[in-house]
């Protein structure tokens, strides 16, 4: 039961020395008082929160470790002797954007050196520019200086042409390259004029351009030019002495400590490899803020003050972040181990927050939810409060910060609707999104997030109470800045454990993309990146292709058809490693590949020069050229395999996450490939590829099935004829027929050998696992124990079974998992019927917790086509209560009740709603809609049919509690009749007691009484663990549980159990009443 | 052991078919008087109460209190085997595990026994108290049952508005309204006929016709229902039984704001 950490004794009692004296004289109300009671200890002391302890020793480690000087702000010193003549500068590129300087373009280049110094690098010179075919009859010699100067008259911004010869992607060309021009343009609005102009044919030069033509490589300018320099994201540049120059500070745009411009043909771009892989002490500040809001409503920056602003700052690669404080509005006690600035008023803190930032000079701003609501909030409640110097924390002077909307919409992520702040030269990394993004979760909120990743509940102070606490004294101020400050802290700590700042610079550095383009664009922009880099190198160009969006499927992944059933003899699962690009790689499909009839002729093509796809499409072989795709593939997955063996010899911890990150990064790139190729709405579709790596998986999989039957059959001589019972996309279960295990894993790497000198290379069958015993309940669903070792099993492997999915209630997730462990692991069937029953007799009876029946969708748009549950309950939440309502985007959690309305929209319900009104729940729709499906799955196959409905509608299923309603039209008007404990029979209006004459005639009270009054013992006792437990997790035993925490199990548990003591010892009373 | 013997299956069927479908568990207390039932719907908004007294019964016997646990839903698939005519006795152990129902035909020597299983059900016993009503209306039950129909196809709500001289069921739906009124009326040859208003002030109610079109199931069980009504007061809606006993349904009003 317990999650969080124990006490630890010993360090106990150190007060903070401000929280001892407490005599206000300020009038309090009484709700105010109320709330104090329950923050302050009966002598007015405080004992330190677990938490609290934590940043004591931070503020200790440090000191004792004598590093830099702890809570000092500023940056290091740029030393005294600092020039261009005498420095190269080396720094780690964070950021990059294009600006104007007049009609031209430029780019600029935000980092940070080894050192720490922070660096604003303009790059001059780079011109962007695109490729048009030069049409037929055009003669260099004769034609291009009077087309360009054609261009240059009727086109702003032609800066030059040139040709070069290129090859296009689209197609086999038989290796010819043909003549392109490159046209250079000085700005982005210009070259999509022009390149339009291309396009549609308005080009009239001398009546030698055809009345519609392709234009070639459209990228923008950043990516053009990092690209050209081969500068990936994250990377390292050095500007070698003497070929930058010094801004001087006095006309210095930034609030750099280095400022500088070099040419782009001067800098020194380095690959992420070897030394270059490090990473600079980045500054990361996470911070939170508290916002006052009314009663019901939630915060609006119009009306509704910030009063506490919590921050913290690490940097990269230390553990304990060296600067820890709060600032505050009114007076705050003091916190041990940070800072706490007070502030009389609001816009004096906002000010001198800004100026903390922009001194502390964070790389990277992080924080839960940061970008849809505190930024946005600081900067309108600036507005609102006409702070003017407010919205300048960015690293350019004079760019104020701005709240934009945009609406992200991706295939792989679906709409999201977001704010976005543009704060130059600072990485925005907002943990809510990163981890929506990567994690499919039930809830989102801090608290949950940090209960699965952290293991760690927090306590949840409703945003009621926070005014509260904020009118109160500073003792109640300085509850809510160390609940703050903890929030401030949570996003770092997800970022350590999860690893979202080294991942993703792995993952920049592999595709080559700017580090913010990972979170605010899809995945296309990454293949797109590297097949630029590619192309660059082999001197390929690529069209820009309008994107028609057609809805044109293809056949996907094959499945063989399951055997289903309960398999108690050792499964070998077979697996294609990397299928898809394997296949990609084998068979040499690529775009610059590709053929068809038409140019299978023109070029004199013998059958030997071409593979014809499963399809029915046509590629040419590596022999007369090798596909770029293959190629990209080939270096991605030979990286891949270099970084695992780099991984498996590094033992720097540090190294190592960069490492497993990078072979990370380099995994998904190998795979993203494929799903450009697929993506109709996307920059560069080609079906022909797509659909022929599909066509060959499906071949390959019953090509293995077929073969791996035919080898370990009876009439070659083994004793078992073996049976392929299931194939999913890149994998295939065999049943050898032998009993043990180490025979099926012999036999299993054997096949997979055998299997793999089938297929072309680098196509390659692996033997993983053997599942042992073995459920197999339909496509794509199946559980079973995973053996990698015969001597001991790794894990329970479940795959679509409701163990995983999130539509269902945790009671389903829970009762699946603890039968699959009772089937599988202690291979007693009885016990795990025996666990059905109980939990179903349970469930009729109201015993089970609510937490357990509550079930979370997303809240993904307003209108959906038919009235759905959770939306309609959103709505409904919002006339109630428009501060806590979920808004869009959220996942609503609810759980279902009898409402008398036999619609399932109408019948969802708010828990904590539910929890207070006591309303019933429909446990009929828990039995029927979410438990029997699931369990009938499982217990079909391994049952039977008609077992399995014992199970489900047996006896213990004749016993249910109505719980009794308490709200309604009707129940102010009827009054409750006591009945018979034991009988159920209305008693007599004298009769106080609990049974009726007849019962306790028959001598059933001693029992009855004794039953009940262990029952009374079992929940009081339960009661008083659950509260210990949530004192424990608010960090203190001496203080009142002010948490209403909507995703922690054991509130829901608390507050039910609170419930359950309540009515049993009403029963008790009516014991006492009772003369037997 | 509790043993009761109707004259006529159909009554038994009738009264299950009239509340299966706003209650599908509840207890049925037996007592020497007779057998009650009082259940709430899901939405706790309709409360059935159900008196079969002892004179309903041609033979009826009860030693000691006991409760049976219905599953309604279950029973009535159990009655709907025995023929309108036949004798029925329902049969029980003093802590029954099920209850036994025995259907004999009159002119054959044909007798057809049915167990069913009998539930646990843990739940409060609700009473309304007697109460003083502002109005008191009898009229013929199937008067009752049309008027709710027919409104009920306009909208998802009654007003019924008692004066000193008139009653009058109105709807007002999307697609249009409709009322009904209805004047004091007494047919002195068929006093079933007979619409009798007793006033005492005035009331205007509203009514979900959800939850009346559930009630109008009862009119095969009596030709008159009598419904009393008073102000921001659950309504009742009583069907008499011929033979002894009652079916009553309390229904919350609808109030203007949803408290």
């Amino acid at each position: 039961m317990s999650q969080t950490k124990r006490h630890n004794d010993t360090q106990a009692h150190s007060l903070p020395a401000g929280s001892q004296s407490v005599s206000s004289t300020i009038e309090l109300t009484p709700s105010q008082q109320q709330l104090l009671k329950k923050v302050r200890r009966p002598n007015g002391t405080e004992e330190p929160s677990e938490f609290e302890r934590e940043l004591l020793n931070m503020t200790e480690s440090a000191k004792e470790l004598g590093s830099e000087e702890d809570q000092n702000w500023s940056r290091p010193r740029i030393p005294a002797g600092f020039s261009s003549d005498t420095y190269d500068i080396s720094f780690q590129q964070l950021d990059a954007e294009e600006y104007y300087s007049g009609d031209d373009t430029y780019a600029r280049f935000f980092g940070v050196t080894e050192e720490g110094y922070s660096v604003l690098c303009n790059v001059t010179g780079f011109v962007h520019y695109f490729y048009v075919p030069v049409p037929k009859g055009f003669v260099q010699n004769q034609h291009l200086a009077r087309f360009t100067s054609y261009l240059k008259e009727n086109y702003d911004g032609v800066k030059d042409v040139g040709i070069k010869l290129k090859e296009s992607i689209w197609g086999f060309n038989n290796n010819i390259k043909t003549q392109f021009f490159q046209v250079y343009v000085n700005n982005t609005k210009n070259i999509t004029k022009i390149r339009g102009a291309f396009e549609r044919g308005e080009v009239r030069f001398e009546n030698l351009f055809p009345p519609q033509s392709v234009s070639f490589d459209n990228i923008n300018y950043v990516l053009r030019l990092m690209i050209d320099c081969k500068i990936t994201g994250m990377s390292w540049i050095t500007l070698p002495k003497t070929t930058y120059q010094v801004v001087s500070p006095d006309i210095s745009i930034s609030t750099c400590q280095i400022e500088c411009s070099i040419d782009y043909k001067d800098l020194i771009s380095h690959a992420p490899e070897g030394e270059w892989l490090k990473m600079a002490p980045l500054r990361i500040l996470s911070f939170d803020i508290e916002c006052a809001g009314r009663k019901g409503i939630f915060p609006e920056a119009e009306h509704d003050s910030v009063i506490q602003i919590a921050n913290v700052v690490s940097r990269y690669g230390e553990s304990r972040p060296f600067v820890r404080n709060v600032f505050t509005v009114n007076t705050c006690s003091s916190i041990i181990g940070s800072q706490i600035f007070e502030h009389e008023k609001e816009g004096d803190m906002l000010t001198h927050w800004r100026d903390f930032v922009v001194q502390v000079d964070a790389d990277v701003i992080i924080g839960y939810n940061t970008a849809n609501f505190d930024i946005p909030y600081l900067l309108d409640r600036a507005k609102a409060l006409g702070v003017n110097r407010f919205p300048y924390f960015g690293r350019l002077k004079t760019v104020r910060q701005e709240v934009k909307d945009s609406t992200f919409s991706s295939r792989a992520y679906g709409t999201r609707e977001n704010k976005v702040v543009n704060i130059d030269g600072r990485m925005q990394l907002d943990l809510l999104q990163f981890i929506q993004r990567e994690y499919k979760l039930r809830s989102y909120t801090l608290n949950s997030v940090s209960a699965h990743f952290l293991g760690e509940q927090k306590e949840d102070v409703q945003h009621s109470i926070i005014t509260d606490l904020q009118n109160g004294t500073k003792e109640t101020r300085r509850r809510l800045a160390v609940y703050c400050l903890k929030d401030a802290y949570l996003p770092l700590r997800l970022l350590d454990k999860l690893m979202c700042l080294v991942n993703y610079t792995e993952m920049a550095r592999v595709t080559g993309v700017p580090f913010s383009y990972l979170l605010s664009r899809g995945q296309q922009i990454k293949v797109i990146s590297q097949l630029f880099r590619k192309c660059l190198e082999e001197d390929i160009v690529i069209p820009n292709m309008k994107s028609e969006g057609t809805n044109e499927e293809y056949e996907g992944a094959t499945v063989i058809e399951p055997s289903r059933g309960y398999y108690d003899v050792p499964i070998a699962t077979l697996d294609f490693s990397s299928l898809y690009p394997s296949i990609m790689m084998a068979h040499n499909l690529c775009y610059t590949t590709l053929l068809n009839r038409q140019s299978i002729a023109a070029f004199n093509l013998t059958e030997d020069d071409y593979t014809k796809t499963p399809n029915g499409d046509y590629f040419i072989k590596d022999n007369k050229r090798q596909g770029i795709l293959p190629t990209i593939l080939n270096e991605l997955l030979t990286a891949r395999k270099k970084a695992k063996a780099d991984l498996k010899k590094e033992t720097d911890p540090f190294k190592r996450d960069v490492l497993n990150g990078r072979q990370l990064a380099l995994k998904i790139s190998a795979n993203s490939v494929y799903g450009f190729t697929g993506a109709t709405i996307g920059k560069l579709p080609c079906l022909q590829i797509s659909s022929s790596v599909t066509a060959f998986g499906r071949e390959m999989i019953e090509k293995t099935k077929n073969e791996v039957q035919e080898f370990y059959s009876k009439k070659n001589g083994h004793p078992y004829d073996a049976q392929v019972i299931y194939g999913d996309t890149d994998s295939v279960m065999v049943k050898f027929g032998y009993q043990d295990l180490e025979t099926c894993m012999k036999l299993g790497e054997e096949a997979a050998k055998f299997v793999s000198t089938k297929f072309k290379k680098p196509i390659n069958l692996e033997f993983e696992k053997v599942y042992f015993p073995y459920l197999l309940i339909n496509k794509k669903r199946y559980a079973g124990l995973y053996w990698t070792r015969p001597d001991k099993f790794d894990k329970m492997d479940t795959k679509g079974i409701e163990t995983v999915r999130r539509d269902n209630c945790r009671l389903v997730q829970n009762v699946i998992t603890k039968v699959l462990e009772f089937i599988l692991e202690d291979r007693d069937v009885e016990k795990a019927c025996r666990f059905v029953k109980q939990t179903i007799a349970d469930l009729l009876q109201n015993r089970i917790d609510l937490s357990q029946l509550v079930i979370t969708k997303a809240y993904a748009k307003h209108e959906y086509a038919g009235k759905q549950a959770h939306v309609e309950l959103a709505e409904r939440m919002r006339k109630r209560d428009a501060g806590s309502a979920p808004a869009l985007g959220d996942r609503v959690a609810y759980v279902i009740i009898n409402s008398g309305s036999d619609k399932a929209y109408e019948k969802s319900e708010d828990p904590l709603y539910v929890l207070e009104n006591s309303l019933p729940i429909d446990v009929k729709y828990y039995l029927d809609n979410q438990l029997t499906k699931p369990l009938e799955r499982i217990f079909v196959p391994i049952l039977g049919e008609s077992k399995t409905k014992e199970l489900l509608a047996g006896a213990h299923t004749r016993t249910i509690k109505l719980s009794a309603p308490k709200t309604g039209g009707l129940m102010r008007f009827a009054t409750k009749t006591e009945v018979c404990v034991y009988c159920k029979t209305p008693l007599k209006a004298d009769n106080h007691g609990a049974l009726c004459p007849n019962c306790i005639r028959e001598g059933r009270g001693p029992g009855l009484y004794g039953n009940a009054l262990s029952q009374m013992n079992y929940l009081e006792n339960k009661f008083s663990r659950l509260w210990t437990e949530c004192q424990r997790c608010q960090g203190s035993l001496h203080q009142e549980v002010l948490c209403s925490n909507k995703d922690c199990p054991i509130f829901y548990m608390r507050k039910k159990a609170q419930k359950d003591v309540h009515q049993q010892s009403l029963e008790i009373v009516r014991w006492d009443q009772t003369i037997w | 052991m509790l043993e009761g013997k109707f004259d006529e299956a159909t009554l038994l069927k009738k009264i299950v078919d009239s509340i299966k479908d706003c209650v599908k568990l509840c207890n049925f207390n037996c007592t020497e008087h007779g057998i009650t039932v009082q259940a709430v719907d899901d939405s706790r908004v309709l409360l059935v109460s159900l008196l079969v007294g002892q004179t309903a019964f041609s033979e009826y016997r009860c030693d000691r209190d006991i409760t049976l646990g219905i599953d309604l839903d279950s029973f009535s698939k159990i009655i709907k085997c025995g023929n309108n005519e036949d004798y029925l006795t329902i049969l029980a152990e003093d802590s029954p595990d099920n209850v036994m129902t025995i259907f004999e035909d009159k002119k054959k020597e044909r007798v057809s026994e049915y167990s069913l299983k009998l539930m646990n059900i843990d739940s409060e016993f609700l009473k309304i108290d007697d109460m003083e009503y502002d109005t008191v209306i009898t009229m013929p039950s199937s008067e009752f049952a049309k008027i709710v129909r027919d409104l009920k196809n306009l909208s998802e709500s009654l007003n019924i508005i008692v004066t000193k001289d008139s009653v009058k069921f109105s709807s007002e739906g999307e697609s249009g309204s409709g009322s009904v009124v209805l004047k004091p009326y007494t047919d002195m040859d068929k006093p079933d006929e007979s619409v009798n208003v007793h006033l005492d002030n005035p009331v205007d109610l509203t009514f979900g016709l959800k939850y009346l079109s559930d009630i109008i199931k009862a009119t095969s069980l009596s030709g008159t229902i009598t419904i009393k009504l008073a102000d921001k007061t659950p309504a009742l809606f009583e069907y008499k039984l011929d033979v002894g006993g009652y079916l009553r349904f309390y229904l919350a009003p609808k109030f203007d704001e949803d408290e």
